[in-house]
């Protein structure tokens, strides 16, 4: 096991944040798409003030491994994606 | 090079002065300012301003994304940390603004944008370089 995993830098953070919003925007269903970007904001914010370097490091691998799920995620679904858009996508007549 | 720095304290207190060169100082590009100092412009005069639509629907998404009530006052100078945005907003009222405006903002120039006025002048640089 990696002992003492550097923590990772604000910039760091901040640009696994930003691929994890465009990786969301990638969805074709509404659901996922609005699902991905609440929970990565609600996660990131919720792990924000870790002290520790350890805990943050792991929050950052964690934080990447759920990119890596959802990237594939979202190749997936585009081969499979419905034809009718959701309700809460269509513009207010 | 004292006396352009003397002179670009006064320039900010009587903006419709013939020496504006000097009235901005981070801002190396000149365009066309020659005709700026004919507009009495109450606050200082911004060489590259964005435009107003531009501002207007970015201080309406920054609105909506912080959740402030409507009456607060956003105008292209505030600071996104004055009005209670963390870096982790600024990062999601970016993302807000690429998708309203069909633009992609580079990581480096994300990073530096600081008030309302910031983020419109990246978008109108970004429009207009896609049309």
């Amino acid at each position: 096991m990696a002992a003492a995993a550097a923590a990772p830098t604000r910039a760091e953070v901040l640009a696994l944040f930003r691929s994890l919003l465009r990786t969301a925007k990638q969805f074709s269903d509404y659901n996922i798409r609005e699902y991905t970007r609440r929970r990565g904001a609600d996660a990131f914010r919720e792990n924000r003030a870790l002290a520790d370097a350890q805990a943050a490091a792991a929050a950052f691998a964690e934080g990447k491994k759920h990119l890596e799920v959802a990237k594939r995620q979202a190749l997936v679904y585009s081969l499979y994606a419905p034809k009718a858009k959701s309700v809460m996508e269509l513009k207010v007549q | 090079m004292a006396s352009i720095a003397g002179s670009s304290a006064l320039s900010f207190a009587r903006p419709v002065k013939a020496i504006n060169t000097n009235s901005l100082a981070f801002s190396p590009v000149r365009k066309g300012n020659t005709f700026l100092h004919l507009q009495p412009v109450p606050m200082r005069s911004v060489s590259c301003a964005a435009k107003k639509d531009t501002v207007d629907k970015v201080c309406e998404i920054v609105k909506k994304q912080l959740a402030l009530p409507d009456h607060t006052e956003v105008c292209g100078e505030s600071k996104f940390s004055e009005l209670g945005a963390d870096s982790l907003d600024t990062v999601e009222i970016v993302m807000g603004l690429e998708e309203h405006f069909d633009i992609s903002v580079e990581e480096s120039s994300a990073q530096t944008i600081a008030t309302v006025e910031d983020a419109a002048d990246l978008i109108d640089k970004l429009v207009a370089g896609k049309a």
